[in-house]
């Protein structure tokens, strides 16, 4: 469903994302982990269009991204990195422009958008212009937005931080069924707990490379200490001035 | 008591740092094809026609000018802060002294060439805006209640009018076509005057038609991207606003040669909205790209304002010019990415 073949991305002279090659089935659900500045956000928007690859090759859906553009975006629905919401439109508004974007009729936009903002505790909160929402509420703006048009492929970037642990729940449950129901789901997360239970394949990148790839059940025991070996090394050092007075 | 005064002096520079920075983005005008314009009329020996443009360019800047510095202090911060409630008090009577206004109200009113009914309505207008920003209406946002619009670009479009109504060009605008409209009421404006006004109101919207998406910020412009729709559709969503504005604006005077000035200003205006993009700030004037592309863009438009005046069907021409700019733009709105 997703397949991409030595994909870079250079910014001058920096390369954030290293001749990175993968394949992720129907229905999967792919976590695709890192630290700060691996390249996982360069990925996610090279796959989704956003940004187009250095060189490289990828496809989504079956549809080449740099030529079909249009026909992967009305297959896809992404949660951006900076979340794409206009200060100027509602909560509300913003969906029904997606339902109205991806031709949904009228009781089927109606019925979906209710039931999402109902299940996103987004109902009190929807007439919120988008510029004065909090963080999360933006985020589940955002994942609503992805979800509505039933994609083929979901691109979630961060899709669990600054969420509340009822709705980052849900959030969960709901992946886990539409992958049940053969839509896959490309998502980047810090959170790991999360991602482990959810999730059936683990792509890891550390400089713009893969360093990992493999699917759950080839997982060592915990997914943390991989994660801190290939990808994260940890850091310590004592702040000794954060003492009693 | 050295403690509170570090305190209240900390707080004080970091407010005067913020009302510095807001100074500097007032500025935006003298990008404005209004000001451009007056500018001209100033080197070409006309001052009347540069104070006259200035007058309605300060009249307009004058209310978001007089905004209470302390807004920019978010709330939360300002109640988990260890403040007293004097030092709270002595914040709220100081810093009102870091905006410049508050010294020229100040000024005018031990000024004694100034009628205190001058001061007081002065006054008053440095009070609406000071007060404005903290109402919690403008804080939940204005322009909740729009009309829709038919088709799939429903919530664009009035995303766009929302934005275009926070822009200091839309007022500049009104500001000048109600003028028009009451001295057209009153029988006081001749109809020779009616092109050049128009051209007038034109002026003070078209810089707005070279940042289009100034006010969408990094986010808008992704959604833009991942949007399903053709470049032009997401153009003319864009466009729909300014020509109903535009149309709406120039109606008290010629609307024909009004909108082919909005058609001619915006057919101009694609290329430096989609391939040159600039932050705009609300309550600010526009910025054009450059002086050339706002000249360029002013002769143009004033052109087909007077060539529609005189014979209207050349309206057509305009919109062929702005559906053939719209089309073109929009594909290359397609063709960029990363």
């Amino acid at each position: 469903m997703i397949s991409c073949s030595q994909l870079t991305k250079r910014f001058g002279a920096v390369t954030a994302v290293n001749a990175l090659s993968l394949d992720v089935a129907k229905g999967t659900i792919c976590a695709f982990l890192g630290p700060n500045g691996a390249g996982k956000s360069t990925t996610v928007k090279m796959l989704s269009g956003l940004l187009a690859p250095t060189s490289g090759q990828a496809s989504v859906c079956g549809f080449d991204v740099a030529t079909h553009p249009l026909e992967v975006k009305r297959r896809i629905g992404v949660l951006p990195e900076s979340l794409g919401l206009f200060d100027d439109l509602t909560i509300q508004e913003h969906l029904l422009l997606t339902a109205q974007i991806y031709g949904l009729d009228k009781q089927q936009s109606r019925e979906r958008i209710e039931q999402l903002l109902r299940v996103l505790g987004l109902s009190e909160g929807r007439n919120t212009f988008a510029g004065y929402g909090s963080h999360g509420m933006r985020k589940k703006t955002a994942f609503a937005m992805a979800v509505l048009p039933n994609p083929e492929v979901l691109f979630l970037d961060e899709p669990f931080e600054a969420i509340d642990p009822a709705t980052s729940r849900i959030m969960r449950n709901l992946l886990v069924g539409a992958a049940a129901r053969g839509i896959t789901v490309f998502l980047t997360s810090h959170i790991l707990p999360v991602v482990e239970r959810i999730a059936h394949q683990f792509v890891m990148i550390r400089g713009g490379r893969i360093v990992w790839n493999s699917s759950a059940v080839e997982l060592p025991s915990s997914l943390e200490d991989l994660y801190l070996e290939l990808a994260e090394p940890p850091a310590s050092e004592e702040l000794d001035w954060l003492a009693a007075r | 008591m050295a403690g509170r005064s570090l305190r209240l002096r900390a707080i004080l520079a970091a407010l005067w740092t913020a009302a510095r920075r807001d100074l500097k983005t007032v500025g935006s005008f003298s990008g404005n094809n209004l000001f451009v314009v007056s500018a001209a009329f100033l080197f070409l020996g006309d001052p009347g026609a540069f104070v006259a443009f200035s007058a309605f360019i300060g009249l307009v800047l004058f209310i978001p000018l007089s905004a209470d510095p302390l807004r920019v202090l978010p709330r939360d911060r300002l109640a988990v802060w260890p403040l007293s409630a004097g030092e709270l008090r002595w914040l709220r009577i100081l810093s009102p002294w870091l905006n410049p206004v508050t010294w020229l109200i100040a000024a005018l009113a031990v000024w004694k060439h100034v009628s205190i009914g001058l001061w007081a309505l002065a006054a008053g207008v440095f009070a609406i805006g000071f007060v404005l920003p903290s109402l919690p209406a403008a804080r939940k946002g204005i322009w909740r209640r729009l009309p829709n619009f038919p088709g799939p670009l429903n919530h664009l479009i009035r995303k766009n009018l929302r934005e275009t109504l926070s822009t200091l060009d839309f007022w500049c605008s009104a500001v000048v076509s109600a003028f028009c409209l009451g001295f057209r009421a009153a029988g006081l404006l001749p109809a020779e005057a009616l092109l050049p006004m128009t051209i007038v109101v034109m002026l003070a919207l078209s810089t707005y038609a070279q940042t289009l998406f100034g006010l969408d910020g990094d986010g808008g412009m992704t959604r833009y991207r991942l949007l399903p729709v053709p470049g032009w559709q997401i153009l003319a969503a864009k466009d729909v606003p300014f020509l109903l504005v535009s149309v709406l604006m120039t109606l008290p005077l010629a609307p024909a040669a009004g909108l082919a000035a909005a058609l001619s200003a915006l057919a101009m205006g694609h290329h430096a909205s989609v391939t040159h993009h600039s932050d705009q700030m609300r309550w600010r004037f526009s910025s054009g790209v450059s002086f050339g592309a706002g000249i360029f863009q002013v002769v143009v438009m004033s052109a087909a304002a007077a060539a529609v005046h005189a014979i209207p069907l050349l309206v057509v021409l305009c919109a062929g010019l702005y559906a053939w700019s719209t089309w073109w733009y929009g594909r290359v709105m397609e063709q960029q990415q990363g």
